[in-house]
């Protein structure tokens, strides 16, 4: 490796010193605010690092990872959505009994994980990346240690992810058995030519593994339990980074290994996807539970990226990624209006904490019906530009079954989003649990929602700027 | 200059923003300076640029300012684009001076108001999707601000909602220019899929080149247009929303049901005229349809008692008289006419506006009177404007304009003498009823207590506005009083002029004096009528046919019979005999399946880890019998 290589991977060696920093920072002095400012310094270097190698790439670093437009691109989303998660975290944890501060470490680790996989271009990496995200998601996910339903969702997620895992892995040796690689590359060229039982099982079991990390039907039955036991801030997390990492993966690895060609592939992805925008949306359809609606949303959102995958090569990357960042940000805000209206005890994830929000809370209600807005696509949104150029990528590959499937199921879709907004706007009912109370980092978060409103509406106006971005990334790598 | 050309509809756009957003936290005083303010900074930048336009035209007299594409996919490009040419230049100014003289009227007028903060915000969020219409290059981003306007008139009509009448009124007019609407609609899906371009100067030239003159195509297209037209401007036979309109405050009334958003329709015929060219046999209904408003809507206006309907019948005659003038192909007559009757018409709402502040609402005529003495400053601007509107001539705009289209309704390919008689006997009536509503409302005696006279910031736009309405119609004189044509060879710019017609000089002199004759007729008439005999029009009323023929024109002709008997009848028997919603069953149907698979869906989470690990077991099982096996 020589000094170039290693100078090209410096945001990714930023964010690995990063919680190394952290936790030596803990061990002088447990201070929650030092914390959470080494954790958005390392992520700023990490940040600053990126567009300092942006004139490098693409470059292939070792067998293992690349750095090309593609990875900066969502290796900077991730940078940006971990730095907003742990702005609204501190208020968060705040709140709450116990040490706040292993959490930011933990954050960091999986944000390093998620960079790794969106990043590696080689099995090895991929499934260390994907660990790496997987361990810490299973102490994070349960770190509210008192609360018993974030000990079950951590218990479930890390039981089940073990056996996605184990089959990812078989997976991959079946592919590493006929083709002797581990390299994207190499085992494309295997497939290339005649195809044996054996590689498309393990192409199969792959497809499984990571359907399950994005929680597509039918891998999708953790989601709920998991994104209703987990504290709002992770579940946040865990629906915009991690989704977000393994599915850069999936367009990477298919758009070296043409997969989707064969018939059989194609036809398999289809049904994931009608499967999931079906079920994903009529799940959600009369859930009270805010937390478990927006999951039941989140596997349909991944059917909906699904569809644009499948079509053409240039069109799928613009709109996947322009989808992403549409997600990204109304999902996190989604989720930081859970988070800040969670009193110390509960959370405010039922319906009825949310009656009559627009009027106890004007600022904040008004954010989050933009983000649910965003979510169903309405247009003068970031989420109706993102849905639009998925429906366009679609119609242009002729992929009709899966175009009308999804405008069918985005109407169920916003009857969900809809009863939550009529809710908001209905009379205003005292809260269970008073969810006033400034604390502190309060202002933080609310800035960061307000960022983020901002960004949804101001691309949802003016998209051309990250259209632009998206195709310049996707020009400064192989696609 | 031209760099600031997209700050005229973001400024009152930002106004809107900051008044919506902050109103409740700001005060009254703060409020006005941002809703009239900004307004006014948008007058300032178009008076600079409307400028520099004239002193330094851009090459091709046209200008496109293209601030950002917002999606592009395929054929479709909306581009977000301000177009500016002489006919967006004239819209700008009037539209950007008109609506800060009337907000600043309103800072006075609405004082009282106790959702002042919100009226503002709505004006000014008319005010941008005004100039969006006006500006925009696009009809994409045209039907933006069409819509917008339509949006703001709907809540400013209903902006008093908590009577019940007034809701109604707001949704009368957002329903029936709705029917108009949806031709525009399917005009804009029909250009763009047999032309594939929304482009507005595009549009033009290549409907030029691929649709034949009189083809059917382009007759459908510009038939469609003019329906969208028709509904916003309230023309024959969906004008029955206007009247009703003046439920509104009256600076609403002045500032879209009089000058600006009305005349969206003629905007519209003026900036596509391309394609009417193309469509002769729509061109004479356009002339058709606007002879007749004018005269039904000035017969109508005869009879009134409330004095906003006089004006309301009025603006309706006065667009028809555009709409004439359009039909014919005079397009730069119709805009100048459009640029004095948006001053003296909205000064004659401000006017009447000053009457009801002072007393207590009264809007019967008949029960005004004599408020001569009472409120001169009033009267005399009001004079003003109806003398303007009456078209008296040689000291006043509305002559000027007026003739100017009559003149060309005569001599015009497409005009007819008809069509000039229509025209000159509509001259009458309008002479009729104005000054019949100037001698009810201040001549007589005196019938209501004046409590509150206008104040400096109600007199300063009455003023200006008088001065303009009196003195705009020397932008253009006929041949033998000077000359002057500063108007038609600007706007002849961007739009296309008249085929030089041979010169008639004695000809011309003749009618002027003709249309001339009758409009000072007219006046001394309303004064026999309603001041030196006012039992005489009781007589009339007294005889059979004249009290059938006033209760007719009173009612605007009956159309709102009609309707109701045609349409709302009907549906509303159809929706009785709906009531157990036959129709809807398809779709509760649709909800209940969608309930029934939801619950059986939801049974499958079983919060059992068992279950869900065989969900990834089966569901890899059976990618792996998907891929090896098929």
């Amino acid at each position: 490796m020589t000094f170039i290589e290693l100078y090209a991977l410096l945001p990714l060696i930023c964010l690995a010193a990063t919680p190394v920093a952290a936790l030596a920072a803990i061990a002088v002095s447990r201070d929650h605010a030092v914390v959470t400012l080494v954790t958005l310094i390392g992520l700023g270097l990490s940040f600053f690092g990126l567009c300092a190698v942006r004139p490098l790439v693409p470059m292939q670093i070792t067998p293992l990872v690349v750095m090309d437009g593609y990875t900066l691109f969502f290796v900077g989303l991730i940078l940006i959505t971990t730095a907003a998660v742990a702005l609204l975290s501190y208020q968060y944890l705040e709140r709450r009994e116990g040490h706040p501060e292993e959490y930011y470490p933990l954050l960091l680790f999986a944000a390093l994980g998620a960079c790794v996989v969106a990043a590696s271009n080689h099995f090895a990496s991929f499934f260390v990346g994907l660990e790496t995200l997987g361990v810490s998601l299973y102490a994070l996910i349960a770190y509210q240690r008192a609360a018993p339903r974030g000990i079950e969702a951590g218990i479930k997620y890390l039981i089940l992810a073990a056996t996605a895992d184990a089959i990812l892995l078989f997976g991959m040796a079946l592919i590493y058995a006929k083709s002797g690689s581990l390299e994207f590359s190499e085992t494309a060229t295997s497939l290339a030519g005649d195809y044996s039982g054996l590689e498309m099982a393990g192409l199969a079991l792959l497809v499984s593994g990571i359907a399950f990390k994005l929680s597509l039907v039918p891998f999708h039955m953790w989601t709920p339990d998991v994104y209703e036991g987990a504290p709002a801030p992770i579940t946040g997390f865990i629906s915009t980074v991690s989704k977000g990492a393994v599915f850069a993966l999936l367009l990477r690895y298919f758009g070296e290994v043409p997969a989707q060609d064969f018939s059989s592939v194609a036809f398999c992805f289809s049904a994931i996807a009608l499967a999931s925008m079906l079920a994903g949306n009529l799940l959600a359809l009369l859930q009270d539970n805010v937390k478990r609606m927006l999951a039941y949303s989140s596997i349909a959102h991944l059917g909906y990226l699904l569809v644009a995958f499948l079509a053409q090569r240039e069109l799928a990357v613009t709109a996947v990624a322009y989808y992403f960042v549409a997600y990204f940000l109304s999902i996190l805000g989604a989720f930081g209006v859970v988070g800040i209206l969670s009193g110390s005890e509960g959370e405010a994830e039922d319906i009825k904490d949310y009656q009559g929000l627009i009027w106890r809370r004007p600022w904040i209600g008004a954010v989050f019906v933009t983000m649910l807005l965003s979510l169903a696509g309405i247009p003068l949104t970031a989420g109706f530009v993102g849905k639009f150029y998925v429906l366009w990528a679609g119609v242009d590959s002729s992929l009709w079954m899966l175009v009308l499937v999804l405008i069918g199921t985005s109407v169920i879709g916003l009857f969900y989003y809809l009863r939550l907004i009529a809710a908001m706007f209905g009379s205003p009912e005292a809260p269970r649990e008073e969810l006033r109370g400034r604390r502190a980092g309060f202002e933080a978060a609310a800035a960061v929602l307000g960022v983020l409103t901002i960004l949804v509406i101001w691309l949802g106006v003016y998209p051309s700027p990250l259209i632009e971005l998206i195709r310049r990334s996707a020009a400064l790598s192989g696609f | 200059m031209f760099e600031l050309l997209w700050l005229i509809p973001a400024l009152p756009l930002a106004g809107f923003l900051v008044i919506a957003l902050m109103g409740g936290a700001l005060a009254r005083r703060a409020v006005a300076v941002i809703g009239v303010g900004s307004v006014g900074a948008a007058a300032i930048v178009s008076v600079g640029v409307a400028a520099q336009f004239i002193s330094a035209p851009p090459p091709g007299d046209s200008l496109t300012q293209v601030l950002w594409a917002w999606l592009e996919v395929g054929l479709l490009r909306p581009h977000v684009a301000l177009c500016l040419d002489a006919l967006s230049v004239t819209m700008i100014l009037v539209v950007t001076v008109v609506g800060f003289l009337i907000l600043l009227y309103s800072a006075e007028f609405m004082g009282d108001d106790e959702s002042y903060a919100w009226f503002f915000a709505y004006m000014d969020l008319f005010v941008a999707s005004m100039l969006i219409l006006a500006l925009a290059d696009n009809l994409f981003f045209l039907y933006l601000g069409w819509e917008g306007v339509g949006l703001c008139s709907y809540l400013l009509i209903g902006f008093w909602y908590k009577e019940r009448e007034n809701a109604r009124a707001a949704m009368k007019a957002f329903i029936v220019t709705r029917v108009g609407d949806v031709g525009l609609a399917v005009a804009l899906l029909l250009i763009f899929t047999s032309l594939g371009t929304l482009q507005i100067q595009e549009v033009m030239r290549r409907a030029a080149q691929e649709w034949a003159v009189g083809s059917n195509t382009a007759t459908l297209a510009a038939a469609l247009l003019l329906c969208g037209a028709v509904g916003k401007s309230a023309q024959a036979p969906l004008q029955t929303w206007l009247p009703d309109a003046m439920a509104g405050p009256t600076p609403v009334s002045a500032l879209i049901h009089a000058a600006t958003m009305v005349t969206a329709g003629v905007y519209l015929i003026a900036r596509t005229n391309g394609l009417f060219s193309l469509a002769p046999a729509v061109q004479s209904v356009v002339a058709i349809i606007g002879v007749a408003t004018l005269l039904l809507g000035g017969l109508s206006a005869l009879v009134q008692r409330d004095i906003k309907r006089v004006l309301a019948y009025s603006t309706m005659s006065q667009i028809g008289y555009m709409f004439l003038a359009l039909g014919v192909g005079a397009w730069s007559a119709a805009i100048f006419h459009f640029a004095t009757h948006a001053f003296f018409k909205s000064l004659l709402f401000l006017g009447a506006g000053a009457v009801l502040l002072a007393t207590d609402e009264q809007r019967d005529m008949f029960k005004l009177g004599g408020l001569r003495a009472e409120m001169p400053y009033t009267f005399w601007t009001f004079v003003a404007g109806a003398a303007s509107l009456a078209a008296l001539p040689l000291v006043t705009g509305g002559f000027y304009s007026k003739d100017m289209m009559l003149w060309n309704a005569w001599t015009s390919p497409k005009g007819s003498p008809w069509l000039w008689l229509g025209g000159a006997l509509g001259a009458l009536i309008t002479a009729l009823y104005a000054f019949r509503m100037v001698f009810l409302t201040f001549f007589g005696e005196r019938k209501s207590v004046v409590s509150r006279r206008p104040g400096p910031i109600m007199r300063i736009p009455m003023g200006i506005l008088a001065v303009l309405s009196i003195f705009a119609g020397f932008l253009e004189t006929p041949g033998w009083l000077g000359g002057m044509d500063y108007l038609s060879p600007f706007l002849g710019t961007a739009l296309p002029g008249l085929p030089h017609a041979k010169s008639q000089p004695a000809m011309e002199l003749f009618l002027q004096a003709l249309t001339s004759l009758l409009c000072v007729s007219g006046v001394l008439v309303a004064y026999l009528l309603f001041v030196a005999h006012p039992e005489v029009p009781d007589r009339i009323a007294a005889i059979k046919a004249g009290g059938w023929l006033q209760g007719f024109w009173f009612s605007g002709w009956g159309f709102d019979r009609v309707y109701e008997f045609i349409v709302v009848k009907p549906f509303v028997r159809i929706a009785l005999a709906n009531r157990g919603d036959v129709v809807d069953t398809l779709f509760t149907g649709l909800a209940r399946a969608n309930e029934a698979l939801h619950s059986s869906l939801s049974r499958t989470q079983t919060g059992k880890l068992r279950d869900y690990a065989l969900g990834v077991v089966a569901g890899a099982v059976l990618a792996i019998g998907i891929m090896v096996l098929l």
